[in-house]
């Protein structure tokens, strides 16, 4: 007959300190490796628009990012990036300029797509299509998610490149061309890489995909 | 002696939230948004520590106590506020940078104004008696470097007596009086000889705050007829 041995109550504390440890461990090893692992990622179909034709949806990394697009704010702004989006330009696209909890910059066609991304020259590409004007008067709040077209330092510049602030910045009003507002999924854009020592960023991550909700 | 360092330390090592903003968009460091809200759009900006830029650094100025910035902020909106949006759009100003013991290679300066950054830098210190005239004069660098063509000084120059010369530079000479002459003789201050852009600058800035111009200088009304003409050929309405 087999005797039952009970374990000292030293021996459960170490046993439940051992398997704590251990949901601890697997626990941290699944949020180090995917950094994704808390990002709600939306599904525009499941959400209903006022006006889905203004609506882009941004696949990165950590999913989708939903942006409603003001064609009455900026028309040429939101004209360019839709003739862009509708010929998948913006597909493999490196998020080039990424300031932690500040913004991410993206679409530098000539020379940030991921088969020949160019480090030396990254943010000085050009789409091809030639440059727009700035449409900067009308009066637009620079909060959180809001999507803007970049530019040189000169006015009357932007092409291809924009970038979503990740925090209000009001001094943008009247500098830069706004174009829309992340309606859903900003989160998925906080987890875009970023370096502490600089602004742009070296194996960045990439645009998966941008498409018009309707066609 | 501790608590001493980390106090110092804490100075340097403070980020404010928008420095990194108005860096990006103006390459000035360590400045704050002091007000943005503004009729004209006009954004003011103060140096929350000091600052140095320019070619070889140059440039310096320093940071105020906030009691001398809420003085001085509410005489330079008031005069600033007499140009409307429209207007600075079409000089390329926007932002005004507060702060105090402005120079340039150990120069004092009033007022360093940069047109193609769209910005102004004031010295809220400098000598009360010419404050507010002051801030206009700067403001006139400002439209004549984005007017190049239109304020010509040439055909500025001729306006003088014959035997009158201008200095090289606003800085190549000793003429630095800024007191309104009583008998003007074609200049309305000591400064107005130093350059053609500096006696163009004198002219508006003394437009702008209403001094009393009736007098029977011909140059000097030759002057003013020129400033008034170029300025409606920049934007009609304006108004002096």
């Amino acid at each position: 007959m087999i005797k039952k041995i009970k374990a000292s109550r030293s021996e459960k504390i170490i046993f439940v300190f051992i398997i704590l440890l251990a949901i601890f461990s697997f626990g941290s090893f699944i949020l180090i490796k995917d950094k994704c692992f808390f990002v709600k990622d939306y599904d525009p179909k499941k959400i209903k628009f006022d006006n889905p034709k203004n609506i882009a949806v941004l696949n990165v990394p950590c999913g989708n990012v939903i942006i409603e697009l003001y064609p009455k704010v900026s028309p040429n702004g939101v004209k360019r990036f839709i003739t862009l989006v509708k010929s998948k330009a913006y597909d493999d696209v490196a998020f080039h300029r990424v300031i932690k909890d500040t913004l991410v910059q993206a679409g530098d066609l000539e020379f940030g797509k991921k088969v020949n991304i160019n480090y030396g020259k990254i943010g000085t590409g050009k789409s091809g299509l030639g440059t727009i004007n700035s449409e900067v008067d009308a009066p637009f709040d620079f909060d959180k998610g809001s999507v803007a077209l970049a530019r040189t330092q000169k006015y009357n510049t932007e092409d291809s490149q924009f970038f979503i602030v990740l925090r209000d910045e009001p001094l943008y009003e009247t500098e830069y061309t706004p174009i829309g507002k992340v309606i859903y999924g900003l989160e998925a854009l906080e987890k875009i890489k970023y370096l502490d020592k600089s602004q742009y960023v070296l194996r960045p991550d990439f645009i998966n995909s941008i498409r018009m909700l309707v066609n | 002696m501790s608590i001493i360092r980390i106090i110092i330390l804490s100075l340097f090592i403070f980020t404010p939230s928008q420095a990194d903003t108005i860096y990006n968009l103006i390459k000035i460091p360590n400045l704050e948004i002091y007000e943005i809200n503004t009729s004209n759009k006009l954004r003011y900006l103060y140096a929350k520590q000091p600052f140095t830029i320019g070619i070889d650094n140059n440039i310096n100025c320093f940071n105020s106590e906030k009691k001398i910035l809420d003085k001085k902020y509410k005489i330079i909106q008031k005069n600033l506020n007499k140009y409307n949006q429209k207007f600075l759009k079409k000089i390329n100003l926007k932002y005004i940078v507060l702060c105090e013991d402005l120079s340039i290679s150990k120069i004092n300066t009033a007022g360093i104004p940069d047109n193609i950054m769209k910005t102004l830098i004031l010295d809220i210190k400098f000598d009360e008696k010419y404050f507010e005239r002051v801030i206009h004069h700067e403001v006139f660098h400002i439209i004549n470097d984005s007017f190049k063509d239109i304020f010509n000084e040439k055909v500025w120059s001729n306006f003088n007596v014959k035997n009158f010369k201008y200095a090289e530079c606003s800085t190549c000479t000793d003429k630095l009086g800024l007191d309104t002459y009583s008998n003007t003789e074609g200049f309305f201050t000591e400064y107005s000889q130093s350059t053609a852009s500096e006696d163009m600058a004198e002219v508006f800035s003394h437009l702008m705050t209403g001094s009393d111009l009736s007098n029977d200088d011909p140059i000097l009304n030759k002057k003013i007829q020129f400033i008034k003409t170029n300025l409606l050929k920049i934007d009609e309405n304006f108004i002096l």
